[in-house]
């Protein structure tokens, strides 16, 4: 009978005690990350409500209107507007940071380390923001410079060259942005190296064997121009 | 340092010539071929003129390779009321060039400011060295004023083709006339007079190290004496012949360097335009002269065809600039073959009004808007040359006015669109 109990206890009450024990400590650490992710919740929305605001006052969306970001969130209908959007990614950026550390509070090595890598691979994430940000603005920068430049000089493709160096730039942004966050380096610098070399190989032998005339033509009117008399004027604008 | 040699400079000179009443400015740069002209006629001038009043004829050059130091030194007849002096030209000012055509022109002239004040004289004439031209007669005509009757600024007043001076005639003249208040026909004329207490208003003032200096020197002083109240009267000098502008010098950047100085302007000066409406006569000095101009060619086909392309390539620019109504319009008047084109006035003052608005609130970077207005320029210059084609000067100048007044009629506009500065709100 002694035994039984002895049996009872040691088999089967024992590895249950310890099982309700190990449930009830994991449930506190599974409230415990509700809570810290609730809460970052809760943070997150005041504060992507008070940076809106804030944003808002100091007339941001009108700032990016300007530098032309606002029309790229526009029509990527990522945010109703550029501050609406930094209030968002701030919110984004909490409730990440609270699942994080409510991640790192059960303590596991799998949980530790997948945390740790997040937190290393942040940095890059928000370079490569931070890089096409910066992209989009030189890319419009340029573009607009070459439309102007070249509608002033008279040239029929200004919308083409626009476009083109806008392309490149962005191009550039992107590869170095996917470059920045480590996805398939090689691959892309490699691929981004043949459709590049590819395009201006392509360029180069059709306007060498398609427009010779052309392209005679050109260069004979850049180093020995020759104005056709209707051509000239003797305008002074001053 | 260069400040300091210039100090003892003059005062050696003053002290030789005793107090100087009078000084005529020839800023240079490398114009060996013309300046001696021009520094003949100074010396004639004064002596037919002012006989008994002391004067100076200040030659400040900015460092010229061809020999034009020497030059002014051999033409002058007194070389004791002659100063040859250097004022400094740094790199940039040697690689861009202005649409003034003389490197430095703003370190020249506050060259010419500082002998002034230190001379305490009462006049100051400043002529291009390039100039064709000139006769002894122009020193009496920008010096007179000042001298007999209190003026401050005696602004050029030249017989001009109909087609000469467009940006003048379409943009300059126009607004500042419109925003000041005073009917300053040619306010980038290149000579003028100037007492010496506004050489020392020019002087104290925060601008001679800035692009304004560099770019914008005419317009920047013809402003300032309108906006500043000082008295401003025009020398009709007859005819202008002056070497032919840089060759290489690109229109956009010359929109850039005037238009933008008339914009800054208006912010600098917003207090004072925004409570005047209408404008007065300046009083013009000097007889009429009969002066054939030189011919002007403009080809109206070429301008009508840079007008076309920049309403249909830069319409996303234009876009952020100007008025849904006034795109439609653009575009009714790019779709116009030449036979018929006109840019209606009212089209162009408001482009011109909604350009500087974008340009105060920096809708975008304001070069680009800058440039972006020259095939709207250009598009004015069509309809005026096609226009007036057959006019003549008094029709072409009916014309022109007629332009203003649409200027000064549609101000009301500006007024309401130009925000207000932080204390005049509620």
């Amino acid at each position: 009978m002694t035994v039984m109990k002895t049996f009872w206890q040691q088999a089967i009450l024992g590895p249950l005690r310890d099982l309700g024990q190990q449930a009830l400590a994991s449930l506190s650490s599974l409230i415990g990350i509700l809570s810290l992710i609730l809460l970052g919740i809760i943070v997150g929305w005041v504060a992507k409500e008070i940076i809106y605001r804030v944003l808002r006052v100091l007339r941001f969306d009108r700032l990016c209107d300007r530098l032309g970001v606002g029309l790229v969130v526009e029509r990527s209908g990522l945010a109703r507007s550029s501050s609406y959007l930094a209030g968002e990614i701030a919110q984004g950026l909490i409730i990440l940071t609270a699942l994080l550390a409510g991640l790192n509070g059960l303590g596991t090595p799998l949980t530790r380390n997948l945390v740790e890598r997040v937190f290393l691979y942040l940095p890059h994430l928000l370079a490569a923001l931070l890089v096409m940000v910066v992209g989009v603005l030189v890319s419009r920068f340029l573009g607009r410079s070459v439309l102007i430049a070249a509608v002033n000089a008279g040239l029929p493709s200004a919308r083409l060259l626009a476009g083109l160096t806008r392309f490149f730039v962005m191009v550039l942004t992107v590869v170095a942005a996917l470059d920045e966050v480590g996805i398939s380096r090689t691959t892309i610098i490699v691929t981004f190296a043949i459709l590049f070399g590819g395009v201006v190989t392509a360029a180069a032998i059709a306007f060498g064997l398609g427009a010779r005339d052309l392209a005679h033509d050109l260069l004979k009117s850049q180093f020995s121009p020759k104005k056709r008399p209707e051509d000239e004027d003797t305008m002074r604008h001053v | 340092m260069a400040e300091d040699i210039l100090k003892e400079q003059v005062a050696e000179k003053l002290s030789s010539l005793g107090a100087v009443e009078i000084i005529v400015g020839i800023p240079s740069y490398n114009n060996a071929r013309t300046i001696g002209q021009v520094v003949k006629a100074a010396q004639a001038g004064l002596l037919n003129s002012f006989p008994d009043r002391k004067a100076l004829v200040v030659n400040s050059d900015g460092g010229s390779q061809d020999g034009t130091q020497e030059v002014v030194e051999k033409a002058s007849v007194d070389t004791q009321a002659l100063m040859v002096v250097r004022h400094p030209l740094h790199p940039i000012h040697r690689l861009t060039t202005p649409y003034h055509g003389l490197p430095g022109k703003g370190s020249a002239l506050q060259t010419l400011f500082r002998i002034t004040e230190a001379a305490r004289a009462r006049a100051l004439a400043v002529v291009d060295a390039d100039l064709g031209s000139i006769t002894p007669e122009w020193f009496n005509l920008l010096l007179q004023p000042i001298l007999t009757w209190e003026f401050d600024y005696v602004a050029p007043y030249y017989t001009r083709h109909k087609y000469d001076g467009t940006i003048t005639n379409s943009i300059v003249y126009p607004l500042t006339r419109a925003l000041y208040g005073r009917r300053l026909r040619q306010p980038i004329g290149g000579e003028f007079g100037i007492s010496g207490r506004l050489a020392s208003h020019f002087l104290a003032r925060d601008v001679w190290n800035t692009d304004v200096a560099r770019y914008g020197i005419d317009i920047w002083m013809a402003t300032t004496a309108m906006a500043e109240n000082f008295k401003v009267c025009h020398a009709n000098l007859g005819g202008k012949i002056h070497d032919p502008m840089e060759p290489g010098l690109d229109l956009s950047a010359v929109l850039v360097q005037i238009v933008g100085t008339v914009f800054r302007l208006m912010e600098t000066y917003d207090l004072v335009w925004r409570n005047v409406l209408g404008s007065l006569p300046v009083a013009m000095l000097g007889l009429p002269f009969e002066v054939t101009p030189e011919p002007v060619t403009i080809n109206v086909q070429r301008a009508l065809a840079s007008f076309q392309q920049g309403v249909r390539d830069l319409l996303p620019v234009y876009e952020k600039m100007f008025a849904a109504e006034q795109l439609r319009e653009l575009k009714l008047c790019a779709a116009l073959s030449v036979d018929g084109f006109v840019l209606p006035d009212e089209l162009w003052v408001g482009l011109i009004y909604n350009s500087a608005l974008a340009y105060h609130r920096r809708v975008f970077d304001r070069e680009h808007l800058l440039k972006s207005l020259m095939p709207l320029y250009l598009g004015w210059v069509a309809s005026f040359a096609r226009q007036s084609e057959n006019e003549t000067s008094a029709q072409v100048d009916g014309r022109i006015e007629k332009l203003c007044l649409v200027c000064e009629q549609l101000k009301p506009y500006l007024l309401n669109q130009w925000p207000l500065q932080a204390g005049e709100k509620g």
